[in-house]
C-alpha cells in the first residue's frame, strides 16, 4: 500500500484476488485516508478468504464438496454474491455463469439453489465448482463502496486489476473521475461519478473466457466494456458480453435500462457502438 | 478440574477417527481422511443437519477477532447466537445489521454486566475483547454458570490467566482458550501421523517458527463514531486511538509475542510434548514511533528431551516486513522436516538424504501425498538428458471450514459431553506462561530459567 504525492488525491495499492486493487480517495486528510484504505483492504482480504476457489478453507471450496441434496449455511457476503451471480446468469440468458468451466469436466452444468429462509445453498446436480473470477472483484468493490459510506468518505475511485472501476463522488471541484475505454490513441475517456465500468478481453489472459452455454472459449470479440450502477453487475456483464452476439446484448440491455455495453469493431477499431439506454457520462 | 499430569500431551494431541472425520470435510477426490487405511479414499461429505437442542451463546467483543469468530458462529448449526456486547456503538450496530441481514437477529448490549443481568438462558459465551478484559469477563461468566471460550492470550498478565484457571476449577465449568490450531485437522494429522506414527522427522533436533507481518497504519475509526471520554475511561482507555490500537500498549495488550507468537509458541509446546526450560530473547521498538510494546522480537527456547538432549526452538515475530513466507512453524529432525502453517500453501515436507524411509510407501499408506511437479520449460533446461520426473510430498489433509470453526465446534461438543476440550484453561496457562517469560526476556535482556512447577496454575 503506497500513498501518492498528489496532495489532493491519496492512492493506495494492495494485492489480492490474484490482482492489484487500488483505492483513490479525495478530499480527506492523508492519515484518515490511509486508515480507510487499510480497512478497505482488510475487507477485500476477508472477502477473498470466503470467495476464492484457491483457498481450501473458503466457502467456495466448501461448496465444492457438497453432494447432491446437501446444503450449507453461508455467510452473508457469500450468499449475497451468489445471489447476484444467479441474477446475472438469468439476466444474460446464461451467457454469464460462475460454472462456465463445468462442461470441461461434467457432462452438464451443475445445478444449485439458494435457500433465503435458511441462508443456505443446496446442491441440486453435479459438483458445484464455482469460479467467481468474473464477479468477485466487482463484488469486492461494491462492498468497499459501502465501507466508504460508513467512513463518510464520499469521493473515491476503486479499481480492481484495471478491469473493474467503481467511482464514487468526484474529487472536490471536478465533474467526475477521468476513466477511459481501451488504451493509447484509441481510448475514449469519460468522467465517471457514482457508477461502475468494467472491461473484459483477451489481451491479458488470451481467450480464457468460456461460453457457459457450450463450454467453448469465447471467440465473438476481443474486448467489451460495461457500465452499470454496481461493480458486481458491470464485472459480470462485461464478461457475458464477450460471448453474446450483438443482437443478444441489445436484448439484455433493453431489459435492463441501467446497463450500457460498449463494443468496438474488430476490423475497424474506430467503429464504437454503445448498446443500452443508460445515459452516457460526460466525455472527459 | 485439575488436569492430570499427562493431559498436556493428550490435550488436542490425540483424536479418534470419528472425531477426525467430524471436524474434516473433503474438497475433491483422493484426499485423506482418517488416514492410513484403505478406506481413506472415501469422500466424506458435510455433516448432517443438526436436529438437537441448540446451545444459546453470547459474543463478548465485536472487534476484528470477534468478527472472525462471528463468521464461524453464524454457520455452526448447533448453536444460537442470542446476544452480543461491545462498548463501541459503531461495532455493535454493524454486527446487529449484519446478523439481521441473514435473519439471525440478536440482542445487543453496551456493557457486559448488563448482558449477564438480562440474558438468563445462556449456555456459553465467547470472549473476544482486548486482552486486558479477558480475565475479568471470563471469571464473571464462569461464576455465572456459563462455559467460556476465551481468545488467546488468556490475559495480558500471568496473574490474570492464573485467576481464570482457578475460577474454572472452582466452578467446574469449561474454559476453552482460542489456540485454534489445536483443533485444526491438518495439525492434528501432522503431529499424530507424521511426527509420531511415521516418524518422518526421525529424531527432532530443532524447531523454528516465524510470523512476518507488513507495516500497517494505526487503526482508525469513522468520523462521528467516537465514544465519549467518559465511556472510554470507564472501560480503561485513554482515548479512541488507544481503544482502536490497544495492542500497542503495555497495560492493555501483551506484545506481538502474545498477539502473533502465542499461536506458534503454543505449537512448539504442543508438538514437542512439553515446555521449555529456559528462554533468551531480543527485541525492541525498531520501527514504530508510537508503540509501547516492541515491534520485532527474536526468541530462543531450550526444550529438554526425554533422551537427555536439548532441542532449541527459534521464534521470530516481525511487524515491519511480510517477507520470509508469512507465518509458519517448522519441526526439523535428522531424517526430515515438517513445515506447518494455517495457510496450506506454506506447508511443506522434506526428507533428508540420509533417511532410508520409503516415502512412496508412506504415500501408498496415505500418510503423505506425492504430488507431481511440472517439468521445467525448454528455456530452463541446461543440458539435454532424459528427464527424471519431478515430484514433492505434501500433507494429505484438507478441510473446507473456516479456520476457527473446528476449535469452536470442539468447545460446543465438549459442552454436550461428546468431546474433550482441545485447549482447556490449565493447558493453555502452561503454554502461555512461557510466552510471558519470552516477553520478560525481551524486556530484561536476561536468560530466564523456567521450572515445571511455575508453569502450573
Amino acid at each position: 500500500m503506497t500513498a501518492m504525492s498528489d496532495p489532493g488525491i491519496h492512492i493506495f495499492n494492495h494485492s489480492a484476488m490474484a490482482t492489484q486493487f487500488q483505492v483513490r480517495i479525495a478530499g480527506e486528510e492523508k492519515t484518515y485516508a490511509a486508515q480507510v484504505a487499510q480497512t478497505a483492504f482488510a475487507l477485500i482480504d476477508n472477502l477473498e478468504s470466503k470467495l476464492s476457489r484457491f483457498q481450501e478453507n473458503s466457502e467456495i471450496s466448501h461448496i465444492a464438496t457438497l453432494a447432491v441434496g446437501e446444503q450449507l449455511r453461508l455467510t452473508e457476503p457469500v450468499f449475497a454474491c451468489l445471489n447476484t451471480a444467479q441474477k446475472m446468469e438469468a439476466a444474460t440468458g446464461g451467457a454469464f455463469s460462475i460454472t462456465a468451466a463445468a462442461l470441461k469436466k461434467q457432462s452438464e452444468q451443475p445445478l444449485w439453489a439458494l435457500l433465503p429462509a435458511e441462508f443456505s445453498i443446496r446442491c441440486e446436480r453435479g459438483q458445484l465448482e464455482f469460479d467467481l473470477g468474473a464477479i468477485g472483484k466487482g463484488f469486492a468493490l461494491d462492498r468497499v463502496a459501502q465501507l466508504m459510506e460508513e467512513w463518510s468518505c464520499p469521493a473515491y475511485l476503486l479499481v480492481a486489476g484495471g478491469s473493474s472501476i467503481l467511482a464514487g463522488e468526484p474529487p472536490p471541484g471536478k465533474t467526475g473521475w477521468n476513466c477511459g475505454l481501451g488504451t493509447g490513441e484509441k481510448e475514449k475517456r469519460y468522467l465517471l461519478k457514482n457508477e461502475s465500468m468494467s472491461s473484459s478481453g483477451i489481451a491479458a489472459q488470451g481467450r480464457h473466457i468460456l461460453d457457459p452455454r457450450n463450454g467453448q472459449p469465447a471467440t465473438t470479440r476481443d474486448n467489451t466494456w460495461a457500465m452499470t450502477d454496481s461493480a458486481t453487475e458491470s464485472d459480470a456483464l462485461s464478461t457475458a458480453a464477450m460471448v453474446l452476439s450483438e443482437a443478444e446484448i441489445a436484448g439484455v440491455v433493453a431489459r435492463n435500462p441501467a446497463w450500457l455495453v460498449f463494443l468496438r469493431g474488430e476490423k475497424d477499431e474506430k467503429n464504437w457502438r454503445q448498446l443500452g439506454q443508460r445515459p452516457m457520462p460526460p466525455v472527459a | 478440574m485439575k488436569t492430570a499430569d499427562n493431559s498436556y500431551e493428550k490435550a488436542g494431541g490425540k483424536i479418534s477417527r470419528r472425531e477426525f472425520l467430524g471436524t474434516t470435510a473433503v474438497a475433491g477426490a483422493g484426499l485423506l481422511l482418517g488416514g492410513c487405511s484403505a478406506e481413506s479414499q472415501k469422500t466424506e461429505v458435510a455433516p448432517p443437519k443438526f436436529s438437537g437442542k441448540k446451545l444459546n451463546v453470547a459474543l463478548f467483543g465485536c472487534g476484528a477477532q470477534g468478527q472472525v469468530l462471528l463468521e464461524s458462529l453464524t454457520v455452526i448449526e448447533s448453536i444460537q447466537l442470542v446476544a452480543i456486547v461491545d462498548i463501541w456503538d459503531y461495532n455493535r450496530k454493524m454486527i446487529v445489521r449484519r446478523l439481521k441481514s441473514i435473519d439471525q437477529p440478536v440482542k445487543d448490549y453496551p456493557d457486559q454486566e448488563e448482558l449477564l443481568a438480562n440474558e438468563k438462558n445462556l449456555d456459553a459465551v465467547i470472549v473476544a475483547t482486548p486482552d486486558f478484559w479477558h480475565a475479568p469477563i471470563t471469571n464473571a461468566c464462569l461464576k455465572a454458570g456459563l462455559h467460556v471460550y476465551c481468545e488467546k492470550m488468556m490475559s495480558n498478565t500471568i496473574e490474570g490467566a492464573r485467576s481464570m484457571v482457578k475460577t474454572m476449577q472452582e466452578t467446574g465449568k469449561l474454559l476453552q482458550i482460542g489456540h485454534q490450531r489445536r483443533s485444526n485437522p491438518r495439525y492434528i494429522f501432522a503431529l499424530n501421523k507424521l511426527i509420531h506414527d511415521a516418524q518422518i522427522c526421525g529424531k527432532l533436533t530443532s524447531a523454528q517458527a516465524e510470523w512476518n507481518r507488513p507495516v500497517t497504519a494505526d487503526m482508525g475509526f469513522p468520523k462521528h463514531s467516537e465514544m465519549s471520554s467518559e465511556t472510554l475511561a470507564k472501560y480503561g482507555y485513554k482515548d479512541m486511538h488507544q481503544f482502536r490500537n490497544w495492542r500497542w500498549f503495555k497495560a492493555l495488550g501483551g506484545s506481538p509475542l502474545a498477539d502473533l507468537g502465542a499461536h506458534q509458541i503454543d505449537i512448539f509446546n504442543w508438538f514437542l510434548g512439553g515446555l521449555p526450560s529456559s528462554v533468551v530473547a531480543s527485541g525492541g521498538v525498531d520501527y514504530y514511533k508510537n508503540h509501547e510494546w516492541f515491534d520485532n522480537a527474536m526468541v530462543i527456547y531450550e526444550y529438554p528431551r526425554a533422551d537427555g538432549s536439548t532441542l532449541r526452538a527459534f521464534y521470530q515475530v516481525q511487524t515491519t516486513s511480510s517477507s520470509d513466507d508469512g507465518y509458519f512453524e517448522k519441526f526439523k529432525g535428522d531424517e526430515g522436516s515438517v513445515k506447518m502453517s494455517e495457510n496450506p500453501s506454506f506447508c511443506a515436507l522434506k526428507q533428508e538424504d540420509r533417511s532410508i524411509k520409503d516415502w512412496d510407501e508412506l504415500a501408498a499408506k496415505n500418510y503423505i501425498r506425492r504430488v507431481d511437479v511440472p517439468p521445467p520449460s525448454e528455456d530452463e533446461k541446461i543440458d539435454p538428458r532424459e528427464e527424471i520426473p519431478m515430484f514433492k510430498y505434501s500433507i494429505p489433509v484438507q478441510f473446507a471450514k473456516k479456520m476457527h470453526q473446528p476449535h469452536l465446534e470442539n468447545f460446543f461438543d465438549a459442552i454436550r459431553g461428546t468431546a474433550k476440550l482441545n485447549c482447556p484453561g490449565d493447558v493453555a496457562f502452561a503454554s502461555e506462561y512461557v510466552i510471558h517469560k519470552a516477553v520478560e526476556a525481551v524486556e530484561t535482556g536476561k536468560r530466564i530459567v523456567i521450572t515445571k512447577e511455575e508453569t502450573e496454575a
